[in-house]
């Protein structure tokens, strides 16, 4: 459906999603998604030349539908004639009509089976389930039971996401139903990231119980690494801030962390597959470990019945 | 049974509102405590039951009981 070699993409993680990291990818064989965040139109054009001067293979631009700049970003990928769009942080509806008459794949992240079942009904092409283990804005489903029930819910390809780091993850995704991966957290940790490397280094050292989700009393919970920045915050949600005083708290503490370096007062977004990231290196590597573990996992079990 | 009835039961299931407290100006949000994935939930069911879609732009006006009951009366009539 894609033009692409893997079914494995790329998650378009805010600001160091550039199109070096998504051109890495897709030359690689995967999808690589260009995450457009709340950047204007001439950021995401810049980006998009960057991606297209390291491959000719196709790549995605991710929208995230609550940007300022929402309007004239849409313009821009549809006059680039991308041909893949995610979106996030919001409902695609009144777009996707648009895409759709240029022939762009048009693929949502959802937390829920009703909001795959909405976006499938208004065309969606496929849409990318991604349960609470990921980092960043998290639902409140898990992997494993939000993939297969989103799969039996819709009749368009489903791509997994959220906790899955490598190929053992992949082929699990694909036993629930899944006809790809989404990873963000271990492309994080590409040497084409753009993520500062104390931002690559504090999810190489986190461990299982490092990521917390914070602001679950608000209505955008995220994921991220514990450091000094969250337990003020999570002490204040305790004490009962408001959801003013706590998005005040988080103004401005991501770009602090994984641009300026400052990993112990920033926001350290990340999965919590984060510890099973064990070291920074090129993309293409990284596409091509997972896709090969994969593969072999799966031979393995095709051998196996589960009641010898 | 009427489009408010029918609404009232969605409401019940997706919410765990006791049905008492629905009314006409029960606001979804504010005082039933809906986040945006109870309200696609309820549109989904809605869609379901009267075989018909509802555009988001409208549906993100929807923010009462009343809003979505006179809405639903509307379209069937129009059937």
């Amino acid at each position: 459906m894609l033009g692409i070699e893997y079914p494995l993409f790329q998650g378009a993680m805010a600001w160091i999603a550039t199109g070096r990291l998504a051109g890495a990818v897709s030359q690689a064989g995967g999808l690589g998604i260009i995450g457009s965040g709340t950047a204007d139109a001439a950021w995401v054009e810049q980006e998009i030349a960057a991606a297209r001067s390291i491959t000719d293979r196709p790549f995605g631009v991710n929208l995230v539908l609550v940007s300022p700049h929402i309007e004239e970003v849409v313009d821009l990928v549809l006059r680039e004639n991308i041909p893949v769009v995610t979106t996030g942080a919001g409902n695609p509806g009144k777009y996707l009509s648009r895409f759709k008459d240029q022939g762009i794949k048009v693929i949502p992240v959802v937390a829920s089976v009703a909001l795959a079942r909405r976006l499938a009904r208004q065309g969606a092409d496929a849409v990318i389930a991604e349960g609470m283990e990921s980092g960043g804005h998290v639902g409140e489903i898990t992997t494993m039971c939000l993939v297969p029930m989103v799969v039996d819910a819709v009749d368009i390809p489903v791509i997994a996401a959220g906790g899955i780091v490598d190929g053992r993850g992949m082929a699990a995704a694909l036993a629930l139903g899944a006809e790809g991966v989404q990873m963000g957290t271990r492309f994080v940790c590409a040497a084409e990231c753009a993520a500062h490397d104390h931002y690559k280094e504090k999810i190489i050292q986190a461990g299982d119980r490092d990521t917390v989700v914070c602001g679950s009393t608000t209505t955008h919970p995220v994921r991220v690494i514990r450091n000094r920045f969250v337990r003020q915050y999570l002490k204040q949600e305790r004490a009962g801030a408001g959801p003013e005083e706590l998005e005040r708290m988080g103004d401005g503490k991501y770009p602090a962390a994984v641009i300026n370096g400052d990993v112990e007062y920033g926001s350290v977004l990340a999965g919590q597959s984060s510890g099973l990231v064990k070291k920074v290196q090129p993309a293409a590597e990284i596409v091509s470990e997972v896709v090969h573990q994969a593969e072999q996992v799966l031979k393995r079990w095709g051998d196996i019945s589960c009641c010898d | 049974m009427s489009v408010f009835e029918d609404l009232k039961e969605i409401i019940v299931e997706v919410l765990d509102v006791p049905e008492e407290e629905i009314a006409m100006e029960s606001d979804f949000i504010e005082d039933m405590e809906a986040d945006s994935l109870d309200v696609v939930e309820m549109l989904m069911l809605l869609e379901d039951k009267y075989d018909i879609e509802i555009p988001d732009e409208l549906a993100e006006k929807m923010t009462k009981v009343k809003d979505v009951v006179e809405y639903l009366e509307k379209r069937l009539q129009e059937q």
